[in-house]
């Protein structure tokens, strides 16, 4: 199986990162049948909140052990406890106790990963960019999809997801702050592209594949204008070489919906929760652009 | 509990039946086996339909029927389309609901349900396929930042020789919203307004971060 592996990063926080993982992780796997592993990296574990009940996260995940903390805390620790089968869960329950979309399977976080960093920096590079990609490289050719939910900043956690990973996906809210952020996340990613490369595979650089924007509103010209200014800077960066060419601004926009909020609470992702909302709409349309750019149909 | 846990409590359930059978009498236990028994039997029949929807590509089929992209791009002429396409059939319905009915029984009669989840697949990409805006797209943006460079004078002179088409064009490629009753000086107030906008905020967005 040819898996395809994408990072989606902003170090901006609140641009719908999470929202976007879960929501295009639990489309793919509802309306396209395609296999795909959730992989939760960050400290907030919203991922993982988002599709478990907290009381069942809280029990699957205790001390860490069944998470991607155990990972890091393996590769710190120079030991091997991690157990890709006993921390996977596959599937997510439903109110009835029973499981749907099972094939949907979720790497959960937990709380533990906050103390990676503070020690990270005891390994040497490239052994903390590789961190991810030694423990779950096998695992990940089982998957049609693997989406790695990366935290809001570019710290080791986030580069470790970027080595691994074929592709970057940004989540973008139309503002000023957030268009900032991406130009300096490109120069980043184009450094780590340099500094990656003796590491892996020619036919593998970290690159930015696709923008995706949310929190969108039709009304007025603001949230236009903001994706124009938007389009504008991804084309000085293509000219200035530090955005690929390939990299697109993925539409249809994901506009605000209260049902996608709502279905944080009831730990369902919105194409199960409310499957006629805008919000679910907007997924499915952007999951067929996805499935189209990635497995290049058009 | 999951299918899993259900599956294994199914097992220790059955042994331990199979080994206290002889033994097992009563009205209260009879009543609740004869109710698992009817339970049991509806489960194993929902469980074989299942199954069998899901290897044959007719639970795609019903889940992309049932999908957002469903509720927003599945029209009636579009159902006939396919229909044509993979049974050669017409489809008599006019309705949304009921053309949706006939379409599933004669495709699960042709037993051609893959092709018919392929077809809706192929469907929806089309309709959510977004116009990239015009050949000149990207012109017309570069156009926009370079007006917003312009001092005053030399904007009055550019914008002067554009006739009011070709402003609309720069502003709509732009995001700049307007009504057909907005006249050509307020198109103009605002192209220079936020292409000076843009200018600034590309441009300055622009923070060396190798420092």
């Amino acid at each position: 199986m040819s898996s395809k592996v994408l990072a989606f990063i902003n170090f901006k926080g609140g641009v719908g990162k999470t929202a976007t993982v879960v929501n295009i992780g639990a489309t793919l796997a509802k309306l396209h049948e395609k296999k795909v592993l959730l992989v939760d990296l960050d400290p907030q574990s919203n991922s993982s909140l988002w599709l478990m009940r907290p009381d069942r996260w809280r029990e699957h995940v205790a001390r860490g052990r069944r998470s991607t903390f155990q990972i890091f805390d393996d590769a710190l620790q120079g030991k091997s406890r991690f157990n890709f089968d006993e921390a996977v869960v596959k599937g997510v329950v439903t109110w009835t106790g029973f499981t749907d979309l099972t094939r949907l399977h979720l790497l959960p976080a937990a709380v533990e990963l906050l103390r990676v960093e503070e020690r990270i920096h005891e390994l040497r590079a490239p052994a903390i960019f590789q961190i991810l990609e030694s423990a779950l490289g096998v695992q990940f050719k089982q998957y049609d999809y693997v989406l790695l939910d990366c935290p809001p900043n570019l710290y080791s956690t986030t580069k470790a997801a970027i080595f691994s990973a074929d592709s970057c996906i940004v989540p973008y809210v139309p503002d000023y702050l957030s268009l900032s952020g991406f130009q300096v996340l490109a120069e980043q990613i184009a450094e780590m592209r340099e500094k990656f490369a003796p590491y892996l595979p020619a036919r593998r650089k970290p690159n930015i594949g696709a923008l995706i924007v949310s929190h969108y509103r039709q009304t007025g010209n603001v949230f236009r204008l903001a994706v124009n200014e938007l389009e504008l800077s991804m084309a000085a960066l293509r000219e200035e070489g530090v955005l690929s060419d390939h990299a697109v601004l993925l539409q249809p926009y994901i506009r605000h919906c209260v049902r996608v909020a709502e279905s944080t609470s009831e730990h369902l992702p919105v194409i199960l929760y409310a499957p006629g909302s805008i919000g679910a709409q907007d997924y499915a349309d952007l999951t067929q652009r996805f499935v189209e750019l990635f497995e290049s149909k058009k | 509990m999951n299918y899993s846990d259900l599956a294994t409590k199914l097992s220790q359930l059955g042994e331990r039946l199979a080994k206290q059978s002889d033994r097992l009498e009563g009205e209260e236990l009879g009543r609740l086996a004869a109710k698992l028994a009817t339970h049991l039997a509806r489960f194993e029949e929902q469980l074989e339909s299942f199954l069998a929807s899901r290897k044959s590509g007719e639970l795609l089929l019903e889940s992309l029927l049932r999908s957002p992209s469903s509720k927003r791009h599945l029209t009636v002429p579009l159902l006939k389309r396919g229909l044509r396409e993979i049974c050669a059939k017409r489809l008599k319905s006019e309705e949304l609901g009921a053309a949706k009915r006939e379409f599933v029984e004669l495709v699960h009669t042709a037993g051609k349900q893959d092709q018919a989840a392929e077809f809706l697949q192929n469907a929806f990409a089309e309709a959510v396929h977004v116009e990239s805006g015009g050949k000149d797209k990207g012109l017309l943006q570069r156009e926009f930042v370079r007006l917003g460079q312009l001092l005053d004078d030399e904007f009055a002179v550019e914008i002067g020789s554009r006739t009011l088409p070709e402003l609309r064009r720069v502003a709509t490629v732009n995001g700049i919203r307007f009504t057909a009753k907005t006249n050509r000086q307020r198109l103009i107030m605002l192209i220079r307004r936020y292409a000076q906008r843009a200018a600034f905020n590309v441009a300055a967005a622009r923070v060396p971060s190798r420092i």
